[in-house]
């Protein structure tokens, strides 16, 4: 039974080799024209996931969903996904052209449809011009865009982006993920991106999945994942946000209190169910992110935490002031605060009110 | 530690020479010698002629075995290039079995002394009752020389970036097709590089030859008769030659054996 609007639908996908497990029970939804970008460190299993969706690797156990048929025993070359490889894996004896041309010449297209897509594809790429070049001859960013053109001209119903951008300098970088996700946007085909960068997953993505060590963590929008961590892992791997543990109190409509060491701290809770479930008493953590933090009496916010100023950081646009608790001195917090031309009138060691609105601080469990 | 350092290079380049001379010395005797004649069991210095290589090209015995000796190099270059390409791609797929011992089965001839595997085939041929001929000597030659041909494109093929073949697959290609169209075009100059070694293998082998022959007789072989008969302005113009062929072959062997990037000039970053 295929489903709208959903394209590949993985249910409890399991991969291992001999006694080590890759993956554990993956249960995910591709849906068409998406921009999908799976999320995690080295060795969570992500590439391990489009190798099973490409057909390099068979999954152990689990079923992989196309249109509702299972496609296990479908071979690489029968599947409508095409793949941009880490290293492009660009043929080295053949032409831009005859790279970009390979996937219709193998199916016997004929040769004046062969080469007007390819010539399509490669002003879609802004590579007109270098078509009898070798790959060879093509600097970084050139030949990630051969291999892009090679993967579309077949018009996949998906194509499979394993950390293609890894290998470019952190410009060029910038620049690919604004002409990716342009690309993508124009010829309306799904993506399926892999990358151990959370900036790349957040600047690129509709939808991100972040995995650690073989299991999905968290699905949602970048906003989401970013702004509503669902565990303690996404929350440490978007960056510096502040984690206070804690015991959880009771649930007050859309909020829900938390004892902590610095005090009781009140979390906005909407759209996290699974929180709001959690029986009082539990272990948790609040998280929120330096830049929600506030300093001072003029700020405006439920929570309020006496903290001791560490060290106050200039970082152009902002600055980061670094703290401790008062009355837990090993708890470090951060707050973000926007750079004045007049400088700032904070100083070390003096002891400041840190403000968190409830609606910036969330919970985890622990 | 300054004189250390000024007198390790120095004796090292002294080194070097003595093991150059003592090396290539000897082999620059016959090619000298082959340009002066012999009179009366002296070497007449007076005057250099090429007039042992005149008499080469009229003995009768040595241009049918130098031809023989091309019609074995052809036959084990094509069958050791043949089987080689196949054994490595064997190798290198993902779901080979038993790929080590089929290695140390390739290379066991390659390492025996040849008089061994000479005599093994001898025996072999013997036992099936299979008539030592041309096609012996093809069959010794190429399980001789099978071993380096299939290393020389194995190691070209583990060179290639496996995500090359998977992404043939990946856009659509048949197993045929990739053979074909990617991993053809890419080991063919390693294919090139070990039929060129292959064959000047082949061109001097002379121990299994001596073994597995019938009545032909290679270049290599029908120079061991001529020695024995004493040494000859001829014999040296025929070593002369031999060695000028198979430095020669070596040579453009190299050439196809380097890494592409090498050759090409290319920037792989």
């Amino acid at each position: 039974m295929a489903e709208a609007g959903i394209l590949l639908k993985l249910r409890s996908v399991s991969k291992s080799y001999g006694a080590t497990a890759i993956l554990h029970s993956i249960d995910l939804d591709v849906h068409d024209g998406e921009f999908i970008t799976i999320l995690g460190p080295s060795g969570s299993g992500k590439t391990t996931i489009l190798r099973l969706i490409g057909g390099f690797t068979q999954p152990s156990g689990g079923q992989i969903l196309l249109d509702g048929n299972d496609i296990a025993a479908m071979p690489i070359n029968r599947r409508p996904f095409n793949t941009v490889f880490q290293d492009y894996a660009l043929f080295p004896h053949l032409t831009v052209e005859a790279n970009v041309g390979y996937g219709l010449a193998v199916r016997g297209t004929p040769r004046a449809e062969t080469a007007k897509r390819v010539a399509d594809a490669l002003e879609l790429v802004q590579l007109s011009h270098l078509g009898k070049r070798f790959p060879a001859q093509l600097s970084g960013g050139q030949r990630q865009r051969v291999a892009l053109a090679r993967a579309i001209i077949c018009r996949p119903r998906l194509i499979l982006l394993d950390e293609p951008l890894a290998a470019l300098d952190v410009e060029l970088r910038r620049h690919m993920q604004t002409f990716l996700k342009s690309i993508q946007t124009e010829i309306r085909t799904t993506f399926l991106f892999v990358t151990h960068d959370q900036e790349e997953a957040i600047a690129m993505a509709d939808r991100i999945c972040v995995m650690s060590a073989g299991r999905i963590e968290q699905i949602g929008s970048p906003h989401e994942v970013y702004y509503r961590p669902g565990t303690e892992f996404v929350a440490k791997f978007f960056g510096e946000n502040n984690l206070i543990p804690g015991t959880l109190g009771p649930v007050d409509g859309a909020t829900r209190s938390i004892d902590t060491a610095v005090g009781r701290l009140v979390c906005a809770i909407d759209g996290q169910p699974q929180i709001a479930a959690l029986p009082a008493g539990s272990p948790a953590l609040a998280v929120f992110r330096p830049e929600a933090v506030g300093i001072g009496e003029a700020a405006e916010g439920e929570n309020r935490i006496a903290a001791r100023i560490d060290q106050v950081a200039f970082g152009g646009a902002s600055t980061m002031v670094n703290t401790a608790a008062v009355y837990q001195p090993q708890q470090v917090l951060k707050a973000r605060l926007p750079s004045r031309p007049d400088g700032t009138s904070l100083s070390q060691g003096e002891t400041v009110r840190l403000v968190v609105p409830s609606s910036a601080c969330r919970l985890v469990p622990a | 530690m300054r004189f250390a350092d000024r007198a390790a290079p120095a004796l090292l380049i002294t080194l070097t020479l003595f093991v150059f001379v003592l090396l290539y010395g000897p082999l620059m005797v016959p090619i000298v010698s082959s340009f002066f004649t012999v009179s009366h069991g002296a070497v007449d210095w007076s005057q250099p002629t090429t007039s042992a290589y005149v008499a080469l090209t009229q003995n009768d015995s040595v241009l049918s075995a130098l031809w023989t000796t091309l019609i074995v190099g052809a036959g084990a270059v094509v069958l050791s290039v043949a089987l080689g390409t196949g054994l490595a791609l064997y190798y290198a797929s993902p779901h080979a079995k038993g790929r080590n011992f089929l290695q140390f089965i390739i290379f066991l001839p390659f390492l025996m002394p040849p008089i061994i595997t000479g005599l093994a085939l001898l025996i072999f041929f013997r036992q099936v009752e299979f008539e030592r001929s041309l096609l012996t000597i093809i069959i010794g030659h190429t399980v001789f020389v099978l071993a380096l041909v299939y290393r020389t494109i194995l190691t070209r093929l583990q060179s290639l970036s496996g995500s090359l073949v998977e992404a043939s697959y990946d856009l659509g290609a048949s197993s045929w097709q990739t053979f074909r169209l990617i991993l053809l075009p890419n080991l063919s100059s390693a294919m090139v590089g070990a039929a060129i070694l292959a064959f000047a293998l082949s061109f001097d082998e002379t121990m299994i030859t001596l073994l597995v022959t019938g009545t032909q007789s290679t270049l290599p072989v029908r120079l061991w008769a001529m020695m024995r008969l004493g040494f000859t302005p001829d014999i040296n113009a025929l070593v002369a030659l031999v060695l000028l062929f198979t430095t020669v072959l070596c040579l453009v062997a190299v050439r196809y054996l380097m890494p592409a990037s090498a050759i090409s000039g290319s920037d792989d970053n």
